[in-house]
């Protein structure tokens, strides 16, 4: 859903600057790659009818989770749309929570900073990708740009190697694509309270995981990470 | 975050930091993850940048010398590694390879340092060496326990001024003193009253009875007459622990306290025991009051409750070991002169001893009797059939007072192990100059022996004998051989080596592959320096310069053998409390994680000292 009255020119410098890049040659050694590993929290599944309600995230730098830079923040409905009752138990928000969080407006530009020249990192990126780019066109018209990479794909991607290598059994099912049952089947530590700040570093653990164990089947840059669980932008 | 804070929480020395400070770690920490086989550290690398704990996986501590690879060390989750290097900032001296895929925790070295600096338990817990580990883990044991008498001071006990009077004083004098300040004692002693020396002495209520009613003295005999003097004190920083030790060893009730040479106050048996309801000071009145044996019935049962309120107080094992012995010899000694008074009195001077770990000094909760009689050589014919009788009535009166009969027959009832000196020094003699395997085992349990009663000394006799022994290069090395028999259970990566025993599973023998192997050790470096302790702290602290272990390596024997006891001796109360009969036996998994790592530190602190004994008796590499 575009609105033809915002121009071009009305963009903020903010996102022109996103916009702008440069992002992270896909050449690089995944290492020395910069990433923004990411979560939302939102009002259902369907980015066409819900909204954003949180969004959490973490950085890696230098191949390690930088728990410092974590950053989390709440974003009120829009009016009239603040939530069903339903759906709004889903993260254990509270309806008094979100009414003094700041509107999506004031949470984007920030986000934006985060986003910008990191790769991007999320699990199932479907959901997440679209809840995203639907906030971005609605108030500046604009998409996620840089590369995204998507933790469920990559899961995919090394349980169809296993198969190759004879690692697993041809007849194994492929793997749960929950986040949890993927961490837990890496003996990761999942981090218990279901917020987008926990789930995102619980995926950022998961992709460290599975970037290390692809490294030594020979995935060395950022180009074979995306090639084993780049999304596809449309 | 939650969770890592909650992680970090449940390890030392996070444990003891506070909330605020663990936040800080977990809210500036990173994650990592490492492939199997990769270097976290490299050895002469680069200095570590972080203080890494492992969250899952393990690491082994390597060292690469001519291709060959030794693994030293190897961590496991809670555990941290890389402070030394951080610490120092230099390269590191190990190299710290992942042996499964690891994910840890990187805590920033500004957050290390700043935590190192603000907490001393943080920086003395990172201390370089494995062996302060030990130590700071014995002592946090230790002053981790309720504000109890571990941790009072005898000067905070001291109520009131001390109130003294003359030795030229009457009795009388003192009595009406004592009435109208309302206390039990007066310190004796020349005005200016408090000035704590040789003359100094106590006068208790006790001895008015005691020593002036009972005995018909006058009101107006002179105090000097009937006080006590020299006295025992104690300084004001002495902890109220040490004052109760005092107090069940010299069977006293008063202990003038001291600060720079004055007498600042008196502290007495009540005002300890104030500090705990199970108190081993409780047991000699027991005895006192006890008027027949039937009456002694659960004495046994009392010391093990006063065992249990001393571990809660967060005793040390050594400690609790010396309340015990006294506990038991005060038994002893009662069951003794009951027995000496309706057989008559003894025909020959003899000693009654106590062995094993009793004679350690060592004995917590009850086991076996092991004890053992030695009588003079001159004695009347007749001598031998009275101590059996003596013996049979002794060990019969002990198993009344719950003390089970020795399994092994080791008990002054057996002919064997009740004899004259002659045939006792004869005995010893022949256990050095012909070690067989009998003459090894028994060796050390007799050689750790110690004389509960009895007016015929028995050390003179017997240590000369048992010193023989330092010079004999073939007895050692059999001895150290035997010690060598039952290594450390470590794994080749140095965990813990678990056993299995019937459809029990992760198994560990506490005492056998435990506090038994440092008890070996620490007998053998005793012989091999000519020192005549019996206790093993006590040995290790006093052989060292002269035996084939260096002081660190004592050091850490001893923490070694102070936590592996108290692990054991919880383990068997918790045992005891659920009605089983305790056992030597701990399931592995079920210690928690820093129980785990202080017993895996114990076992490689004993290895090290086995490896070092090998190397000295050229035994060859141990099993």
């Amino acid at each position: 859903m575009r609105f033809p009255w915002i121009r071009r020119q009305d963009i903020p410098d903010h996102v022109r600057a996103y916009e702008a890049g440069p992002w992270p040659d896909p050449g690089s050694y995944w290492r020395e790659v910069h990433y923004v590993v990411l979560d939302v929290e939102t009002s259902g599944l369907d980015a066409r009818h819900d909204v954003l309600l949180a969004v959490g995230l973490v950085e890696i730098e230098h191949a390690r989770v930088q728990l410092a830079r974590r950053w989390y923040s709440l974003i009120r409905p829009p009016e009239g749309l603040l939530v069903g009752a339903t759906s709004i138990r889903v993260h254990g928000l509270l309806r008094a929570e979100l009414a003094d969080a700041p509107p999506v407006d004031a949470v984007l530009p920030e986000l934006l900073e985060h986003l910008a020249h990191r790769v991007l990192v999320v699990h199932v990126a479907r959901i997440d990708v679209g809840f995203l780019n639907q906030a971005l066109d609605l108030s500046y018209g604009v998409r996620l740009r840089g590369p995204i990479l998507d933790t469920a794909r990559l899961a995919m991607t090394l349980h169809q190697n296993a198969q190759l290598l004879g690692e697993a059994s041809p007849d194994l099912p492929a793997p749960a694509i929950q986040l949890r049952a993927l961490a837990t089947s890496f003996d990761l530590p999942v981090y218990a309270q279901h917020d987008a700040l926990n789930d995102a570093l619980t995926t950022a653990q998961l992709f460290l995981a599975q970037a290390t164990r692809l490294e030594r089947q020979g995935a060395r840059t950022l180009r074979a990470l995306l090639r084993a669980g780049g999304v596809q932008k449309r | 975050m939650d969770e890592i804070a909650a992680f970090l929480r449940s390890y030392p020395p996070f444990d003891q930091l506070p909330p605020a400070a663990v936040n800080l770690a977990a809210e500036r920490a990173q994650i990592e993850y490492f492939a199997a086989g990769h270097d976290v550290l490299t050895y002469g690398g680069a200095p570590a940048e972080f203080l890494y704990i492992v969250r899952k996986g393990m690491v082994d501590f390597i060292r690469e010398q001519d291709g060959e690879i030794t693994i030293f060390d190897s961590l496991g989750p809670g555990e941290a590694f890389g402070h030394p290097s951080l610490i120092r900032k230099r390269a590191p001296i190990v190299t710290v390879r992942a042996r499964t895929e690891v994910l840890a925790y990187l805590i920033p070295a500004d957050v290390f340092h700043h935590l190192h600096r603000e907490y001393p338990v943080f920086a003395s817990y990172f201390a370089a060496s494995a062996l302060h580990r030990l130590e700071f883990a014995v002592r946090s044991r230790h002053e981790a326990a309720e504000p109890s008498l571990f941790q009072t001071y005898l000067r905070d006990l001291v109520m009131r001024p001390v109130v003294a009077i003359g030795p030229n004083a009457s009795v009388g004098e003192a009595a009406r003193m004592m009435r109208d300040q309302n206390v039990s004692c007066l310190l004796v002693d020349l005005p200016p009253y408090g000035i704590f020396n040789q003359q100094s002495g106590i006068i208790t209520d006790r001895d008015l009875r005691n020593r002036v009613l009972a005995t018909g003295l006058p009101a107006s005999t002179p105090l000097r007459e009937v006080m006590t003097a020299p006295v025992v004190a104690l300084p004001g920083d002495a902890l109220a622990f040490e004052a109760m030790l005092l107090m069940l060893e010299r069977h006293i009730h008063h202990l003038p306290v001291t600060e720079n040479g004055l007498v600042v106050g008196m502290v007495t048996h009540t005002d300890i025991l104030r500090r705990q309801s199970n108190s081993p000071l409780y047991l000699p009145r027991q005895l006192e009051r006890a008027q027949g044996l039937d009456q002694l019935r659960h004495y046994g049962d009392q010391v093990t409750a006063a065992v249990g309120a001393l571990l809660d107080a967060g005793a040390r094992v050594s400690d609790i070991g010396r309340v015990v012995a006294v506990a038991h010899d005060a038994l002893l000694q009662r069951i003794l002169r009951d027995a000496e008074r309706e057989l008559g009195p003894p025909p020959a001077p003899y000693a009654w001893l106590v062995l094993g770990s009793e004679g350690r000094y060592e004995q917590t909760l009850r086991t076996d009797q092991d004890n053992a009689l030695v009588y003079a050589d001159e004695h009347p014919a007749d001598a031998p059939e009275y101590f059996r009788i003596l013996a049979e009535r002794v060990v019969e009166h002990l198993v009344a007072c719950g003390f089970p009969r020795c399994t092994g027959n080791v008990m002054a009832t057996n002919p064997q192990w009740r004899q004259s000196m002659a045939a006792w020094q004869a005995t010893f003699a022949r256990w050095i100059d012909t070690p067989d395997e009998e003459a090894l085992l028994r060796s050390a349990i007799f050689f750790d022996y110690r004389q509960v009663y009895g007016s015929l000394d028995a050390e003179a006799g017997l240590r000369p004998i048992i010193a023989r022994a330092r010079g004999n290069s073939i007895f050692l090395t059999r001895l150290a051989r035997a010690a060598l028999r039952n290594p450390a259970p470590l794994t080749l990566f140095r965990n813990v080596a678990l056993e299995r025993r019937g459809d029990q599973r992760d198994l560990i023998d506490l005492k056998h592959r435990g506090t038994a192997m440092v008890v070996d050790l620490a007998r053998i470096f005793a012989l091999e320096a000519g020192r005549t302790e019996t206790s093993t702290v006590a040995r290790l602290r006093s052989a060292w310069p002269e035996a084939s272990i260096s002081e660190t390596e004592a050091e850490s024997l001893v923490s070694a053998f102070e936590l592996l006891s108290q692990l054991r001796l919880r383990h068997q109360r918790a045992q005891i409390e659920r009605g089983e009969a305790p056992t030597n036996l701990v399931v592995y998994p079920d210690l928690s994680p820093i129980e785990q790592r202080e017993l895996k530190e114990s076992l490689q602190a004993i290895a090290r000292v086995q490896r070092g004994l090998a190397t000295a008796y050229h035994t060859g590499r141990i099993a």
